[in-house]
């Protein structure tokens, strides 16, 4: 796929994926507290403009050049998400036939990103969440690469365009039924959001972003957004069949189970609280990782 | 002209607004968080809402957290009193608050309104340009003041003895998810709890402690529950399975209080609206150390307003042994000591 | 090839558009960010000293767990691709390399590597 028709494709599907996600935010948020849903889809429009227009703070001796550009490293990899993810038959931005070791990549480097952006400003909140961070977003990564592996072994490639394409007579979320919920968990961590969430917390006044005024708020927030939009893209085409789908048109498919994603990640956002630390490192090892186990052996005894 | 649609369409959204809350300006705090935008950090407000009285030993931490908004910025005093070297101070009534917001909010954007300046002076904690070896402040490996202060420096810790740097500082009095006008002095390694004593105990709160509702939203929202912390049902509580899942996400046993009592089980009384807990002499001692920063964040949110004042009373820096060291520290600037509404003074006032 | 340029392309404009986003930014007529302004957010109060320090990592034994698990991973990416021609064999390979990094993580749980010590 030619990158002139792709990018502008990208862009708009990017910028459509990062208004629904603010929208979906607010509205979800207010039907749970039982209040009106009001302006929800403006709402996040007018605060983007507002801080826009307001100063960019500075702290003392920060690290200026990573403050500035860990936003930039955490959208390039949502972008680099999104641009893997097959939208018809054989199409995709990025045309690589081991995509899902690429977005394994990506993921990684999201740790990255994170700790740099909490480690910029050298002030105690955003540093605590930082090192808080790596913790959980490592081994949350495992969970991720195990339930991707065995999406992986029905389509016997590591692309994600035959991925989709193994799904044909049955979708992996009925196939391998631990893989999703698995990668919701993946998700959230990927995004910074409700209990896993051990960067922009709540009990750190903001975590990484407690430091971030006007543009800078603005320019985090947008990387967060683009990595939810990008991952529930992922979580779509590797358990829910991407662009299959009958009469409508594919991207069409893809984009409203996309959608579908992002409701159940809000949601869970919103109603499941954080626990310690050094609980939910438990709870991963202990817990999550066995099922992964489980996932892959479902996996793998359905494909033989 | 484009400039100016943009001033217009933002300044048609809510306000961002980040509450340093004072005496009494609890229950208030907890009522607008359904209305308004109240952010995490004063960084990402506009407008500084001053809520309660706010004692004069107060106001320079209130002056430094005003200085940290970014520009341009403005304050709101509601329920409280602007000292009288304020300049030009903007109050709302009771039922003007939002109305008095959004006209500011406007305001400032259109530029109608300057934006308010620093009160601190622009100078930084130390000199350092042009001082040492390098002209950056520094001296030898870890000496002197580079860009303005000191390193932390290392020291030996609580669980595995490793001698690593030791982060001292005082926390609060406004941070959102301390209990308002709390001072808490702290050394972390890492975001353990080393030590944790209280130079000013938090403000009192009249009237909060019959409140078991908005105590559980305030542990909800240190738990990033924000939305279901909001909801209420007929008896006045969040829902109950949002309770029960709170409820398991807390460690068991964590923040044994002095009469066997952790988290759990005073949540569970908050549940079952059971009359508060007399006080039993807890100190923060017996609560933070060797804690770790979330888990100590949800054992102080999980005290009513008296509770965790009467042991941050007696958790000051001498041992706290003198009960009554604070004495009428919260009295508002202007009015004499023996205003009224603040019999919560009892349990630490004058012995005599 | 033609991905590593394109791959470079993205790169190169995510960057930009979001370092400009932020340079672009901000009020033209702001005073310049003064030093109380700089002071880090901790609530008002100030601090002693800087916040960057020799942190306490209290994961680190949880991260060597993590190495292990981590190349494993390097060895189950062509393992999934030629899963379905080896069929019950490579199964029972990658049960037995799974049961013995098992074995390192019941051994840490014990060692409590997960309790933040």
């Amino acid at each position: 796929m030619s990158l002139i028709v792709g990018l502008p494709a990208l862009l708009a599907l990017l910028l459509i994926g990062l208004w629904a996600a603010a929208a979906l935010d607010t509205a979800i948020g207010r039907l749970i507290v039982g209040r009106p849903v009001g302006m929800a889809a403006t709402d996040p429009l007018r605060a983007v403009v507002a801080d826009y227009l307001r100063q960019r703070t500075d702290t003392e001796a920060p690290d200026h050049l990573n403050w500035l550009l860990a936003p930039g490293y955490y959208f390039l990899l949502a972008v680099v998400g999104l641009a893997l993810v097959p939208f018809a038959p054989d199409q995709s931005l990025i045309a690589l036939d081991t995509s899902v070791v690429l977005w394994g990549a990506a993921e990684a480097v999201v740790v990255v990103a994170v700790f740099l952006h909490g480690w910029s400003p050298n002030a105690p909140f955003p540093l605590i969440g930082a090192y808080r961070y790596v913790a959980i977003g490592l081994p949350v990564m495992l969970l991720s690469m195990f339930v991707l592996i065995a999406a992986s072994i029905p389509a016997q490639s590591l692309d994600l365009r035959a991925v989709v394409e193994s799904q044909r007579g049955l979708w992996n979320v009925i196939r391998q039924p631990l893989g999703l919920p698995l990668f919701l968990a993946v998700v959230m961590s990927l995004t910074l959001r409700g209990p896993f969430d051990y960067a922009d917390s709540a009990d750190l006044a903001g975590g990484t972003s407690a430091e971030d005024g006007g543009p800078r708020w603005i320019a985090w927030q947008t990387a967060r957004a683009a990595m939810l939009v990008a991952a529930c893209a992922i979580a779509a085409t590797a358990f829910l069949g991407g662009y299959l789908g009958p009469v409508l048109p594919g991207w069409l498919w893809l984009s409203l189970k996309t959608l579908a994603v992002m409701v159940a990640v809000v949601l869970l956002t919103h109603l499941v609280p954080r626990m310690p630390v050094a609980r939910m490192l438990t709870l991963i090892w202990i817990v999550l990782l066995p099922i992964a186990f489980l996932d892959l052996l479902i996996a793998g005894l359905g494909a033989l | 002209m484009g400039m100016s649609w943009a001033r217009a369409f933002a300044a048609s959204g809510p306000p961002p607004v980040f509450a340093a809350i004072g005496a009494g300006g609890l229950q208030r705090a907890e009522e607008l968080h359904g209305t308004l935008r109240l952010q995490r950090s004063p960084r990402q407000a506009a407008i500084l809402l001053v809520l309660g009285e706010i004692a004069p030993d107060l106001l320079p931490f209130l002056q430094r957290l005003h200085d940290h908004l970014p520009h341009p910025r403005a304050t709101i005093w509601h329920r409280a009193t602007p000292p009288g070297d304020w300049t030009d101070p903007v109050q709302a009534t009771a039922d003007g608050l939002e109305r008095t917001l959004t006209d500011l909010w406007r305001s400032i954007l259109s530029g109608d309104r300057a934006s308010e300046p620093d009160f601190l002076p622009d100078k930084p904690p130390n000199e350092w340009r042009g001082v040492g070896p390098h002209g950056q402040g520094g001296k030898g490996m870890m000496g002197g003041t580079p860009y303005g202060r000191p390193m932390a420096m290392t020291d030996d810790d609580l669980r595995d003895g490793l001698s690593l740097d030791a982060y001292s500082a005082p926390f609060g009095p406004f941070l959102p998810m301390l209990p308002p006008g709390l001072i808490l002095d702290l050394t972390l390694q890492g975001d353990v709890i080393q030590s944790a004593t209280a130079t000013r105990p938090p403000c009192p709160q009249p009237g909060s402690d019959d409140r078991p509702g908005d105590a559980i939203a305030r542990l909800m929202r240190v738990m990033d529950m924000p939305a279901l912390a909001l909801r209420r049902t007929r008896d006045g509580l969040p829902p109950a399975m949002g309770i029960a899942m709170l409820r398991r996400a807390i460690p068991d046993g964590l923040g044994r209080a002095r009469d066997g009592t952790d988290v759990r089980d005073r949540l569970d009384r908050w549940r079952d609206k059971d009359a508060p807990q007399a006080d039993d002499g807890t100190r923060l001692s017996d609560l933070l150390p060797g804690l770790e920063w979330h888990e100590a964040m949800i054992v102080l949110n999980s005290f009513q307003p008296d509770r965790i004042r009467a042991i941050c009373a007696r958790s000051g820096p001498e041992g706290g042994d003198e009960d009554d060291k604070d004495g009428n520290r919260d009295a508002p600037a202007h009015a004499p000591p023996d205003h009224g509404g603040h019999q919560h003074h009892d349990m630490t006032g004058p012995a005599a | 090839m033609e991905n590593t340029i394109q791959i470079l392309l993205l790169t190169a404009l995510s960057l930009g558009a979001v370092m400009a986003l932020q340079q672009l930014g901000g009020l033209s007529d702001a005073p310049g960010v003064t030093a109380p302004q700089a002071a880090p957010f901790i609530g008002g109060a100030a601090p002693g000293t800087h916040a960057w320090q020799r942190f306490h990592v209290r994961y680190y034994t949880m991260t060597l767990l993590f190495v292990a698990f981590e190349m494993e991973m390097m060895f189950m990416y062509p393992w999934a691709v030629v899963f379905v021609e080896e069929g019950i064999k490579a199964l029972v390979e990658m049960g037995m390399f799974l049961a013995i990094l098992t074995i390192g993580i019941i051994y840490g749980w014990r060692e409590g590597i997960f309790a933040w010590e």
